[in-house]
Order: C-alpha cells, then structure tokens, then sequence
C-alpha cells in the first residue's frame, strides 16, 4: 500500500479508534487527547487530499478483502473536497472546543457537598429568556418541587443554582466532556461517507454519522433530547430507506460498487424499472436526511438547540454527508447510468427516463420552495441561532437547483446555446462544480455564523437579537467573523459561495432554464436581508437601557449584571426559578469572562476567512472535482 | 404470484404502514415501535430479495445483519433518551 492508501485508510480507523479510547479516558485527558486525534486525522487527510490532487484517484481494499463483503475505500475529487472541508472545519471546532469547555454541552451532575457545588456553580438564571420559552417552560416543569434559593455569588443574581429533585439533587454545569468520543466518531462516520466504494460501507458510515450526531445534540441537556429524538428518527427512517434502495440495487444489478451497478444499468434497460425505484427511494430518505424543504422541521431544534461546538458541525458537516451520497448516487446512476438516454431530447424516451426527468425536476421545485420559504422563515426570527438553523433550510435548496440541469441539462433552441462559452458537454459538470463550490462555501461559513452565534450565547446566556443590540462594540473580531460569513453565504465575489453561484447560473444559461436566475437572485436578496438584520443588530448601539443591561456580560461588568439579574428577580420568583430549572437553551449559561476567552472569537474569524480566500481557489477546487468523474 | 412475491408485498406493506405511524404519530414510545416496525419490514423485503437466487445472496443478507444491528443501536438510544425526557417530565431522576 502507498502512503496515500495508508492515509486513506487511518483517516476512517484514526478517529474511530480515538473515539473508542476517549470513552474509556477520564474526563479531564479527554480534551489533550482528542486535539492530539483530530490533528493526526487531519493529517492523514492532507496526505490523501495531495495525492488526489495530483490527478490519481485512490483506492484501497481494507484487509485485501475485495468488495462486496470487504471494506473496499475510493477517493476522488468529489471526495477529496468534502474530506478536506470536513478537516479545516472540524479542526477549527475542536479548537474552540478545547478553548471553550463550556461550548461542549451541559452535563448532569449529583450534588453531594454542598459547599463545594455551590463553589462550582455557574450563573444561572436568564433574564432575557424570552417570554415564550418561560411560558413553555413554566408548563414543563409545573409538577416539580420548587428551588432552593442559593445567595449571591459572584455578582450573579442570586439565582437558585439547583433544582430539587425528587430523586436525588442533581445541578446542570456546562462543559460535557461526551463531545469528544463522539466528535471523532462522527468524524470517522464523515470520513467513511466520504470515501466509501460502495453502497454498504456508505450505509455504514451514514449510521455512523447518525447515531453520533444524535449524541452530539443530546450534549445539550434536557431541552435538547426531544429535539435529539426527533432527529433520531428521521435519521434512522432515512437509513432505511437508503438501505432498501441499496438492496433493490443490488437485486437489479448484482453489485454495490455504484460504478460497476451504473455500467449495468447503463448495457441493460429492464434494470432501469428497478433502478428507478431505488433512485427514488433513496433520494427521498437522504433528502429526510437533508432537511430539504416540506421535510425540514426536525432541523430547526436539533441544530439550534445544540451546544455551541455541535451546532456548528451538524449544520456544516454531517448534513453535507447525505448530500455528498446523494450526488454520488445522481451523479453515477443518473449521468451515466441512465446515460443519453435521458432528457427530452432522448432517442429513447422510455417511461422510466421520463420518471427519473420527473424527479429531477421536483427536486429542483423544492429547493426553490426552500430557498424562498426557508428564507422568510429566517427573516422571521427574532432568536440568532434559530435563524442560523433556517438559513440552512433554505441554503439546502440552492444544491437542489442542480438536479433540473442534470436531467435536463440540452437547451431547446440553438439560439440560447450561442449565449454562453459552455460547450454542451461541460453544462452538467459546470452545474454539479457549482452546486458543490455552494456546499462547500456553505459547510464553512455556516461553521462560522455557529460558532460566532455560540460564543455570543455562551457569553451573554442569550440569543435574542435584540438582547445582543451593541455587542459588536465588545467583539469587533467576532462581528468581523460573522460579516466574512455573510459574504460567503450572500455570495458576493471572492467568496467560494460567488464562484459556486456563477457556475450554477452559467449552466442554467446555458441549458436554457432562465427560470433559475430569478430564483438564485432572490434567494440572494434574502439571504442577504436576514444576515444584514444580524450584523445590523450587533453594529448598533443599544438604544434603550433595558437591551444595554441585557447584554452586559456577568463576569465583566458586574454591577451591570447583577442589575440585569435583579431585575429578573424582580419581575417574578417564578420567572427566575424557571430559568433555573431548565438545563439548556442557553438559559442558564451566562457563564463567567472566563468561561468564555475572547481569544475563542479567533475560530469563528479563521473561518470567516477561509470562507473569502477558498474562492481564490475556484480553478484548484474545478481541477479537483475533476479527478475520477464520471464525466 | 410466488411465495417470494408474497414476501416483498409483505415486507413492503409493513416497511410503509411502519413509515406512516412513525412520520405521523407523536407518542414517543408510539414512534420507536414504528421505527422499528420499518426495520422489520425494510429486513423482510432484503430477505425477500436474497432469496430470489437460489444460494441465498450472501451480500444481501450481510445488508440485513448489518441493518438489525445498527437499529437494535438506534433503539437504545431512543429507549435512553425517552426515559431521560419523561423521567424529566415526571419531575423524577434523568
């Protein structure tokens, strides 16, 4: 084996076998150890990534098994760029992580010395919880003993620190050091998707993805497990729809290597009924998995509600995991499986091309629905992560735009062909490098928005836009962070996300779907619209006193935050109980200054940046995607 | 129709009913059973499709292994986290 197949090999077994170790390490090695891991697996991608860069694809069989029983690996460009994003941003994650323990999750503790949980008590209490959350709040916890009362500490309000519990005292203390194992579990899952050979080790790595992230958002205590459920099912009804697929492909063509599956169903057409069928079974699992519009509502709690170092990595990564299989899947199956034979403009214009058309083109309708619904629902927001969340609704939309082109990609008339320089043959491969440039410019500058959006909520234990009115003042980096971000995801030039969006709009040009500029258009205008409002929050001042208390930081400005927290006292006991009471939502993780270093600003600020040079990088990231294309 | 056609009906009928409950109903423990009742049928319906060749597809039934493990993982940690939720509602331990 070469060094690069090697590589390959240790960047899925690397974090695995880490993950593995840190479950069994004490808490306290965790962070040093896996920094150490995920550094070594960033590496190995390196060394893979440079290989394929150098025009070869790699391929190994683990163990000399061949496929389909062996674990058979295969990367090409299309890989090599996910792996690579994966890296850069969960690198900058871990990163944080390790700067910000409290970013981690929250974690269950029993409360046996008094005085020394007392001691180790963080501010509780949040007096800017919105009145919605109190209400819903209020409701949750109405059977329970109330609080005990602990006395001030540390310029805090005085908040009760504790929740009496039937069962036994139990205090939520931020920092969970579960984010580690299943970080690097998550990230070998990542890494599997990424440069699986065939449909099995893909189901595989998908599950893996799954069952982690479902971890990872459960870090966030008792609010976010319903949300951590929720998002198990759709992630396990997913699977099994791709599972079924996998086995109908398999039946159809005795294969599961997707290229030898296309060359069968590409010499046969009595494959083409059953292909069909798995086309559209798995497409609609993965876009479950997707978030794609009408099937999007699991979305929003999962990735708002997890702790500020998940959210990033469920936002940017493991949602590109299910795109990365769905494009593989179209790409092989549908490009060149199905071949010519596709279109309109077919010879051959059987039932089942004219089905798979079909498709392609509801996929386009819906990341249309997406880009414009998603959108306005995002501008509707009033809380920043939420917001966040819905901006991947709607961005998810943009890589659906792609399908339209994919089954359609031969223009009507000869006149709009001369509108363009793009030969005919390169429509398609410009279409799929532009709707990848957008997941990829997508993956870091969400990365960003979340991890700036996180450091906020750990900071001042709200996300209220309005509560967070002048904060811009305080963090200039981190507002410079998120304006880098807002580039990236509006797309203007320079950005990967222009160069994706330039390429998306010259395919549709030049195969003649004129429709698509109005939507990109749109979908621009707005993403630019509800990132304006954010930043616009952050740049103002506070204009009245209640928002200036409001966003004091406790640790920092004391007196201003103990104001803050009496006030709450004042409104109602209860309010302040309820805000004890809940483990999550960033209501009661108004931690300390140095819970939360200002240096941590920097991860979010390297991604920002990334997310502005990379599209310096437009003509490596084409050359790359063409490495091993089925095109 | 073959007692194999029989099997993939089946397989198919109870993957959807499965799939139906578990997008539609809001019971917790209402929606874990459906899942695993799509897990069963999804298995059924690869039995089914193994068994068309006359030695059993032995890729297909390694798909099936593979499945029962990974959704008897999927259950625990649904069971898990439903306890934890209505262990909190109840005002009990987590």
């Amino acid at each position: 084996m070469s060094a690069a197949e090697t590589a390959m090999g240790g960047a899925v077994l690397l974090p695995l076998l880490a993950a593995a170790l840190l479950a069994l390490l004490p808490a306290a090695r965790r962070r040093a150890v896996g920094c150490g891991a995920a550094v070594a697996t960033a590496g190995l991608v390196l060394l893979t990534v440079r290989e394929v860069s150098a025009g070869r694809t790699v391929e190994v069989a683990l163990g000399g098994h061949r496929a389909p029983l062996g674990i058979a690996l295969y990367a090409d460009g299309l890989s090599a760029l996910f792996l690579a994003m994966t890296a850069v941003v969960g690198l900058v994650v871990c990163g944080y992580a390790a700067l910000v323990p409290a970013s981690t999750g929250m974690r269950a503790v029993a409360v046996r010395d008094r005085a020394r949980a007392t001691a180790a008590a963080v501010g509780r209490g949040n007096p800017a919880a919105g009145p919605a959350s109190r209400r819903v709040r209020r409701v949750r916890i109405a059977p329970r003993v109330p609080s005990v009362r602990i006395p001030e500490w540390r310029g805090g309000s005085g908040v009760p620190g504790e929740s009496g519990e039937p069962g036994g005292r139990v205090r939520w203390t931020a920092s969970n050091p579960g984010f580690w194992p299943l970080w690097l579990a998550c990230w070998a899952g990542l890494n599997a998707v990424f440069v699986s050979g065939d449909l099995f080790n893909t189901y595989v790595g998908l599950e893996l993805v799954g069952l982690s992230a479902v971890g990872l958002v459960a870090l966030g205590g008792r609010g976010a497990w319903e949300a951590a459920l929720r998002y198990l099912f759709i992630a396990v009804a997913g699977s099994i729809l791709f599972l079924i697929a996998a086995g109908l492909i398999v039946a159809a063509t005795g294969t599961l290597d997707l290229r030898l599956a296309a060359e069968v169903v590409a010499a046969d057409q009595r494959t083409h009924g059953t292909a069909l069928l798995a086309l559209v079974l798995l497409t609609l699992g993965l876009c479950l998995k997707l978030a794609l519009m009408p099937l999007h509502a699991w979305l929003v709690p999962a990735h708002a509600g997890s702790p500020s170092a998940v959210s990033p990595l469920m936002s940017a990564l493991v949602i590109k995991a299910s795109l990365f299989v769905l494009l593989r899947c179209w790409i092989w199956l549908v490009g060149s499986g199905f071949g010519d034979t596709i279109g309109p403009a077919a010879q051959v214009a059987g039932t089942d091309q004219a089905a798979a058309t079909w498709l392609g083109w509801v996929l386009g309708a819906l990341g249309t629905l997406a880009l414009l619904a998603g959108g306005l629902l995002a501008l509707r927001q009033t809380r920043l992560k939420p917001l966040i969340a819905y901006s991947t609704v709607a961005q998810v939309g943009y890589w659906f735009l792609l399908f339209p082109i994919l089954v359609d990609p031969a223009s009507a008339t000869l006149e709009d062909r001369a509108v363009t320089t793009l030969a005919e043959a390169s429509v398609v491969p410009a279409a799929i490098g532009g709707a990848v440039a957008l997941a990829l410019g997508h993956g870091l500058a969400k990365a960003a928005l979340f991890l700036a959006a996180g450091f906020l909520k750990d900071r001042y234990g709200t996300d209220e836009i309005e509560a967070l009115h002048g904060a811009g003042r305080r963090h200039p980096a981190l507002v410079m962070a998120i304006g880098l971000a807002t580039v990236g995801l509006v797309g203007l030039p320079l950005s990967l996300g222009f160069a994706g969006k330039w390429q998306l709009a010259t395919a549709a040009v030049a195969s003649g779907h004129y429709w698509m500029l109005a939507v990109l258009v749109a979908a621009t205008l707005l993403t630019a619209a509800y990132l304006l409002k954010v930043l616009a929050a952050l740049l103002m001042d506070a204009d009245d006193s209640i928002s200036d208390l409001v966003a004091a930081p406790r640790g920092a400005d004391g007196g201003a935050g103990g104001g803050a927290g009496g006030a709450a006292d004042g409104t109602a006991g209860e309010g302040a109980n309820s805000g004890a009471d809940d483990g999550t939502d960033g209501a009661d993780v108004a931690t300390a200054d140095d819970a939360v270093p200002a240096a941590a600003q920097l991860a979010p600020l390297a991604l920002g940046v990334l997310t502005v040079l990379t599209g310096l990088a437009g003509v490596w990231t084409a050359d790359l995607l063409e490495v091993g294309a089925p095109w | 129709m073959t007692v194999l056609d029989l099997y993939l009906l089946l397989g198919a009928g109870i993957a959807l009913a499965g799939l139906m409950r578990l997008l539609l109903v809001s019971d917790r423990f209402a929606r874990l059973i459906a899942m695993n009742v799509l897990g069963v049928g999804s298995l059924a319906l690869l039995l089914a499709l193994a068994a068309r060749s006359a030695p059993v597809d032995p890729v297909l039934s390694a798909l099936v292994i593979t499945g029962l493990v990974i959704t008897v993982a999927f259950t625990g940690v649904g069971a898990v986290l439903i306890r934890r939720i209505e262990g909190e509602e109840r005002g009990g331990e987590p």
